[in-house]
Order: structure tokens, then sequence, then C-alpha cells
């Protein structure tokens, strides 16, 4: 009888595997499998990527203006190798979505697993009573806090947009959210801001990131216990209750749901809409003359200048695109900020205009695009949305929460600050303090 | 409100042997900094850094660079041995001009290819050619010592000689040797010195990426010639008396069926890269800082001269102290658990052969240069390691399935190298003004990791 092709394959103690590649039966389940090296394919002459050293991306240069690095490699190496990172850039538009939908293959690791602290509490950021209180919580708070910040603004000697609204009001707000006590906002700020910038790689801020965590830790407990004996209307008691699916959080649950969620997103995008609009005064005008803008220019602020450079995808298994193999657990750095420069994508990408034709301005569903429009790539206010239209047990997405939050702030800026401008002749420029930052006007000085 | 400014990524310099602060965690420990991996500093300092690595971290993330690093010993030992779990896949910054070799192989594929050639590098093959790379050595040191070898000196005043002896000996002798064994056509062989030189500098993530890559491809484009020459018309190594020893290694890669097909010109000619690449610089770089060493610890220099077959102590000592290889890559096949940290399958993980040879839970005193140390062991090497009566092997040469062919040759080429030198230099000592200095441009430049760069010597014409 002749062998079928599978039997031919096996060897004694072997399985056939993946790509018919022989497992090691003592290995069995997942990986350990020996890969014939002819799969892989060496860098041809053609392919030398001499253009481009990997050092940059640490560089200062990079840090203030990534952009021109960007271009390059999206000219030239849009799946480029990085030796020093250990890791391929993907920078076109099309290729970056591609990725970002492709779960199946490409995995988003936890800012916990990046923390060295795997395992550390439950993301509860899907439980449907989560979704609710916050989206309420959000839409009742967001007022008042930038009233109060706005106030405040008026009061100062010297005025800066920046820090003086936009740092504190995500933070304010989701303490407010939380439900936590006012004397409390500013402590929960510092600590929030320093859990958020942690888990990168640098070693400072990931001592302080930890130490935050575990002050975060201790700070909930009572509280939850508090939530739980007398509920309120606020985010806590919704993750205290016993209405979650997966069972009521604990402390550590609170602060792994805070920090695997992009909540600071709110405040990378509003500085750098407002960044871009102060030092365009015209379209600010133009903004002015038409309120209903506002919502344009948040979402080209974020196309034109994405707070999140780069984010992180590992292949689930060996996979092949762009003409390469990418291996398990290879690195794919997606560069959204890139992708949304992509000239292919946007007519004349490097040119700011609230008015662009060619964005789309509803929120993307499925594939990054609606109305056959491409979206700008934002990663804090999540992925498109999966849902055609918005079920009705569901609260509208964290997108169109966020950037309903933003257009609202936007909006009291626009009236409470009549005459807004920059004040001094410095023109303010957005910049990485460190490789891996946000990339973000840090200090907006105004006067108005 | 301070003001956010771009941090600063400079790394100060150091006097060798202390790492700089890099900060504290609340409970003591030292924080680590990836940046400083790209630094100048860690080049010509890295043991304090690691030594860091080794007592706090011994499975450290490096979340810049994305991989690991083990750093200990044991750590490294229990790698290197798990060829399952620590997989060896395409991934150095090296394989785009060396290409894909033996290195990159596990398992039976693995040993297939390595079986090819290694018998020309060891053993009654090896013993063979001992009167051959004897005589290389000879031509290439009287060349420069020899009465009439004026020329070849920089300086040559009334009774002393100066010579740098890379240019004059160690840069090149290696790579005479290995292409003896390959069998790399003679009149090619000032093109492949070329060649060689613009692969080693080429190599991934440099700006001469593509140098290398072009050399690579010249290299390949000239093998392809040789291969089917030498397919039809196989060329021998022969003994001192003449006799054959079976097909060189160009021939022997040239006429090999794996599976029903030749290897590929590609294949061929990556694993001559691989042969000369990893043959060339590292066995420089052990006779350079060997001499380096003992040049700079008199009393040892003195054993040495009074009983060359010290020479053996001396060469594993200073492979241990200061070998020209900082390590090797792998991936781990599936997630892997460490000292507690789990590392996911697909990681790349950097064992640092430094590293381990500098462990003082295996070398006393590791920093220490002492040819005489009783923890050192230094006989016959043993593809497992070797690990009894207080003794353990150096990582040099790594251990287990992928331990150094060559380990054997370059061990030989080292130390007859070394006895030829010591019989036709007289009074050998460096020469403090021209060797390269520190950035302090005072002190001698360290080793720092791999090779010394120069080595200035002067002798008694
Ligand atoms: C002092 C000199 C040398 C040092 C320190 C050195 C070091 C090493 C190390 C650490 C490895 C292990 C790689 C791994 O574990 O992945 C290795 C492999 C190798 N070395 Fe050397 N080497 C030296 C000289 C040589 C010479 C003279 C040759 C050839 C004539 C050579 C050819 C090779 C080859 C072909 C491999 C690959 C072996 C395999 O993957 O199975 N090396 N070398």
């Amino acid at each position: 009888m002749m062998a079928t092709k599978t039997e031919l394959m096996q060897l004694p103690g072997t399985a056939p595997g993946r790509n018919g590649v022989e497992i090691r039966a003592s290995l069995g389940g997942r990986g350990g499998f020996y890969r014939s090296y002819e799969v892989y394919q060496r860098q041809r002459v053609k392919e030398s990527t001499y253009l481009i050293n990997a050092r940059v991306f640490l560089k200062p240069e990079f840090l203030r203006d990534p952009y021109p690095a960007l271009k390059l490699m999206r000219e030239n190496y849009p799946f480029y190798r990085d030796w020093v990172g250990n890791c391929d850039w993907v920078t076109l538009y099309n290729d970056v979505t591609s990725i970002f939908v492709d779960d199946a293959n490409f995995e988003t690791r936890a800012k916990a697993w990046f923390y060295g602290m795997p395992g550390f509490g439950r993301d509860l950021r899907e439980e449907l009573p989560v979704l609710w209180a916050f989206a309420s919580g959000i839409d009742r708070h967001v007022v008042p806090i930038a009233e109060e910040l706005i106030a405040g603004l008026k009061r100062a000697g010297a005025p800066d947009l920046a820090t003086g609204v936009f740092d504190r009001l995500d933070t304010y707000l989701l303490a407010a959210v939380l439900g936590l006590p006012r004397d409390d906002w500013d402590t929960f700020a510092r600590r929030y801001r320093a859990m958020m910038e942690g888990w990168h790689w640098h070693p400072s801020r990931e001592q302080d990131g930890k130490d935050a965590i575990a002050r975060l830790s201790t700070y909930f407990a009572p509280l939850l216990d508090a939530r739980r004996a007398v509920p309120r209307d606020d985010l806590l008691s919704a993750l205290a209750s016993g209405e979650l699916e997966s069972g009521p959080a604990t402390a550590e649950d609170v602060v792994a749901t805070l920090l695997e969620g992009d909540g600071d997103t709110l405040r990378g995008s509003l500085i750098n809409m407002w960044g871009l609009l102060l030092s365009n005064p015209e379209q600010l005008a133009d903004i002015r003359g038409d309120p209903s803008l506002a919502k344009r220019a948040w979402q080209e602020g974020l196309r034109h200048t994405t707070p999140v450079l780069t984010a992180k995808r590992f292949a689930r298994q060996e996979v092949e695109r762009f003409g390469r193999l990418i291996p398990e657990g290879g690195l794919v750095v997606c560069s959204g900020a890139s992708g949304n420069r992509d000239a292919a994508i946007f007519d004349d990408p490097d040119r700011f205009d609230v008015r662009r034709k060619d964005l789309c301005y509803r929120e993307p569903r499925g594939q990054y695009r609606a109305d056959g429009l491409p979206a700008g790539i934002a990663f804090g206010p999540g992925r498109p949305s999966r849902y055609p239209a918005v079920p009705e047990d569901r609260p509208r997405s964290l997108y169109a929460i966020t950037r309903d939050a933003a257009v609202a702030v936007s909006n009291l800026i626009l009236a409470e600050l009549p005459g807004l401008g920059l004040a001094g002749a410095e023109r303010p420029e957005p910049f990485c303090r460190w490789p891996g930052d946000l990339h973000l006007y840090r200090e907006l000085p105004v006067t108005f | 409100m301070p003001t956010a400014i771009i941090e600063r990524t400079d790394i100060p310099l150091m006097p060798i042997g202390e790492a700089y602060d890099m900060g504290r965690a609340p409970d003591g420990k030292p924080l680590f900094d990836p940046r400083i991996f790209d630094s100048r500093e860690f080049a010509r300092n890295p043991y304090p850094y690691y030594r860091i690595l080794r007592d706090h971290y011994p499975v450290y993330h490096d979340k810049l660079h994305n991989c690991f690093y083990l750093t200990r010993y044991d750590d490294i030992t229990t790698a290197y041995m798990d060829d399952e779990g620590f997989n060896t896949i395409p991934k150095g910054a090296s394989n785009p001009v060396l290409g894909n070799t033996q290195l990159e192989l596990s398992g039976v594929e693995h040993r297939r290819r390595r079986n090819l050639y290694g018998q020309h590098l060891v053993g009654n093959s090896l013993n063979a050619r001992i009167p051959a790379i004897e005589r290389l050595a000879s031509e290439m040191i009287i060349r420069f010592s020899g009465s009439g070898a004026d020329e070849m000196a920089t300086e040559n005043t009334a009774g002393r000689r100066t010579v740098e002896l890379g240019k004059a000996f160690a840069n090149e002798f290696p790579i005479r040797v290995v292409c003896q064994v390959l069998g790399f056509p003679e009149e090619a062989q000032d093109k492949f010195f070329y060649w060689y030189y613009s692969m080693m500098t080429g190599l991934g993530g440099s700006e001469t990426a593509r140098q290398g890559l072009e050399a690579r491809q010249d290299l390949e484009d000239y093998v392809a010639g040789l291969v089917v020459e030498r397919r039809a018309n196989p060329t021998f190594l022969c003994d001192n008396d003449g006799n054959s020893m079976g097909e060189d290694i160009i021939s022997k890669l040239s006429r090999t069926q794996i599976d029903g097909d030749w290897l590929s010109v590609e294949e061929v000619t990556s694993n001559i890269a691989l042969i000369v690449g990893g043959g060339g610089e590292t066995t420089r770089g052990a006779i350079l800082n060997m001499w380096y060493l003992l040049l700079s610890h008199p009393e040892q220099f003195a054993a040495v001269r009074a009983d060359p077959s010290l020479f053996q102590q001396a060469i594993h000592e200073t492979l241990r102290h200061s070998s020209s290889i900082g390590g090797q890559p792998r991936h781990t096949s599936y997630d892997i658990t460490m000292r507690g940290v789990t590392i996911p399958g697909g990681s790349l993980v950097n064992c640092v052969d430094f590293s381990a040879n500098h462990d003082d839970r295996v070398f006393k005193e590791p920093e220490r240069f002492d040819i005489f140390r009783d923890d050192l062991y230094t006989g016959k090497l043993i593809r497992n390691g070797y690990d009894a009566e207080g003794k353990h092997s150096h990582m040099a040469f790594g251990v287990g399935p992928h331990l150094c062919p060559g380990a054997w040759i370059s061990l030989q080429e080292s130390i007859l190298g070394s006895e030829v030198l010591l019989k036709h230099l007289k009074n050998t000592r460096m020469n403090l003004d021209r060797m390269p200095k520190d950035i302090n441009g005072v002190t001698l430049a360290p080793i720092g990791g791999g090779a010394i760069r120069e080595l200035w010597i002067d002798f008694d014409a």
C-alpha cells in the first residue's frame, strides 16, 4: 500500500507539525519544533537598508521629529528589520492596520507583562457593567471638571493649556468616574501617570511605576470594601459589585483595568490637537466660526501628530507577511504615526487641515475605514468597533466616548477663552522625552 | 512646574571595573539601564555591568532591545545544552552577511552538516597538519624578525625593533591557516582578504552593511565557479609527507549531497564565510589578548618564557579572562521559566559567555588574570564542559552541540604561533607610547568586550 504524505513525513518518534515540519514527540503541544533554516530569507544586496541606521530610533532627533525617518522607511523599507531593537517595523497605513486587525496571528502583550508581573490582576474593561459605568461617568463629569480647570487657567499668572488643563483633565476625570474623594485626586493623578509611564523599559520609571501600582492597590482595597457595603453611582461600585461575569473585582483588578486601558490618550489627543490649532491660527479661527469642526480637528490632530508613535505586536506563530517569514514570538513594531502620514492614503499628509476631505469622520467600523475613507490610526480610543451598529445593551465605543469628551472640552475652551492664542514668540513643538514615550506638545503657554 | 525635556542619554565613562550608578530600588537593589548596551562605556568596560546582571537580574528582560540576557555560568550551560528549548533559528545581525549555516540548525539537520568537515579541525587530521601550521607561522614571523626584515618594522633603532603584532602576524595568520584547510585557491587569497574584512565590518545594522552584503555576493559569485570545478576535480589536503588526508573542506562541501540535493552555492558560501568568520577575528583576538595580558603581567610572562608549555594554561586563562566573542543568541522554542522569570516562546535570549567566564560562583576573583589559577580546567576540550575537582572549563568556545568545532585548531594556532614568536623575538616588551590609550589619554585602552585593537611591541633585533 502506498504511504500517505503524512506517513512519509513522519519519522519514528516525531509527529507532523505545523507546515509539515516535524515536532519531537517528546515536546508535543505548543512549539518545540526544529525549523530548517532554508525557509528564512537572507537579506540580499538589493534589500540592504543602509539609508537608515536603527540607532536613530533612540536618538534625540527621532524623539523630536520621527517623521523624516518614518517617511524614509515607508518609501524604501516598508518592512524594516531593526537589528538593534530586534524587531521589524511596519510603516505603511494598510500594513499597520492589517496587523492591528489580525488577532489570530498577532498578540498584544499586557502592560503587566512588560512590568514583569504577568498575571497581575484582571483586565475588566470588557465587562458590560464596567463599560456602562465608565461611559456614563465620563459623560457626567467631563464638563464640570473641564470648567473647573479652565477657571483655574483664567486665574493663573502664566496660563498654560497643556500643563494647566490637559495634563490634569484625564486623571481628574478618571478619579471622578471611579468616585474617589476629591482630596485624593492629585495623589491618584501622580500615581496613575507613574504607572502609565513605567512599563516601557526605563529603569527608574519602571521602579516608580511598580511603586505606584503597589500603592494604588493598597489604596483601592478599603474603598472597594466600602462600595460593596454601600454602592454608589460610580465605576468603583460597578467593579465591586457582584454583577461582573467574572466575579467582583479585587483592588489589583482595579489597578490592572486602569493599567491596560489607555486612559491617558484623552490627554494626548487634546494636547496635540490644541498644539496644532494654536500653531495654525487661521484654522483655529475657522473652528470658532463653525464649532462642528471641533470633531474634525480632533480627528485630524490625532492623524497628523499621533501621540502613540508605535504599538507592539508579537507573532503568535510563524507567519508570512510582506514577503517575509516572521518567526513565532517575533516582534512587529507597527507605527500608526507613520501610517497616518502615508501619502498613498492621505493627500499631502504632512499638512494639518481640519477640513481635509480624505479622512473618515465617522467612527470607523471593522477595517479602519468608513464611507470608503480611511480613519486615522489612534491607539488609546481602541480599535475600530467590531459592531456594524452599536448593540442596544452596550454603551457607545471607547472611541466615541473619548472623542465626545474631547469635543466637549474643546467647545468649552472655545467658548470660555475668546482670543486664545500662543503666548510668546516661540512656537512649541511636540517631542518624546525618551524612546517609547508619547509624542506630545509638553507646554502650550497661551493668552486670551 | 518643571520643564519637560528630552532626556540625555550620555553615559559617563567610568574607571575600569566600576559601574556607573543607574539608580536604586528602595530595597537597595541597583537598577539597570538597557541603554548601556549601546554605549561606548560598555564596549570598554562591560564586566561590572554583567556583575550587576548576574547578582540581581540573572534572567534580565531588556525591553528596549526586545531580548533576554542570561549571565550566570550555570544558566548559560543549561541553555546551551538544551538545544530543544533554546533553538538557533536565524536571528543574529551577522546572518545577512554570513548566511544560514549550521549555527542556525538544531537536531539531526545540525549534526549532519557539522559532521561534514569537523574532522579537519580536530584529532589525527589536525595533528598531521601541525607542521604546516608551524611552517606558516615561522615564515610570517621571520618576515619581520629575521635579519634583513627591517622594512616590516615601524621603528628600527640600534638594537630595537618595533612592530604592531596584529599587522605583523596575528591578523592574517589565522585566516591563512583556515584558507589552507578550506582549500581556498592561493591566487584568490588577496581578494579573499578584502571580502573577509568587508564582511566582518558589514554585519547587519551597521552603516557598512551594504558593503558587507556586496562582499558576500562577490564571494558567492566566485564560489559558484569553484564549486563546479571541485565537484568534478576535488582537491586534497596533505600531511607533512605529502600523503593525502582526504578532500579539503571546499571540495567536501561541493561534493556533498543532503537528501539527494547538492549543497547549494549559497550554502557552501555561507559555510566558508562561517568558518573564516568564526576562525579569523576570534583567533586573532585570542593571540593578541594573550600577549597583551602576559606582557602586562611580567612575572607570568617570565614563567612562560622559562617553560613554554605553560602557553596551554595561558591561552585558556586568556579565553576565560578576555575572550574575543561575547556570547551567543538563542531563541526559546516554548515558554521557559528560569529563576522565576518566564521567557515566552520565540524570545531572543542572549547567553553572555563573557559573563559566564567572570561568574565568581565559578571562578574566584574573576577579574584577575592568573595562568596558575586552580579553578580553571585547561585540559582536552570536552563537548559537555568540565566540572570536577573544583575546576570548570571556560565558556569561550560555548558548550554542548554547538561547541566550537574550531576550538582545537585555534588553540593549536595560538600556542604554536606563540612558541615561534617566543623563539624569534628576544626580550619582548610592550611599547607603551604607541599603545592605544583609554579616554583619559593616559592609561592603556582596556581590552573591554572583544579583542585588543593593536598590540605594539619592542624586541631586541
Ligand atoms: C579563539 C578562537 C575561537 C573562539 C573564541 C570561538 C568561539 C566559538 C563559539 C563560542 C561558538 C559557539 C556558537 C554557538 O554556541 O552558537 C563557535 C562556533 C563555531 N566556530 Fe568557533 N571560535 C574560535 C575559533 C574558530 C575557528 C578557528 C574555526 C574554524 C576553523 C571556528 C569555526 C566555528 C564554527 C564552524 C562554529 C559553528 C559550530 C556549530 O554551530 O555547530 N571557530 N565558535
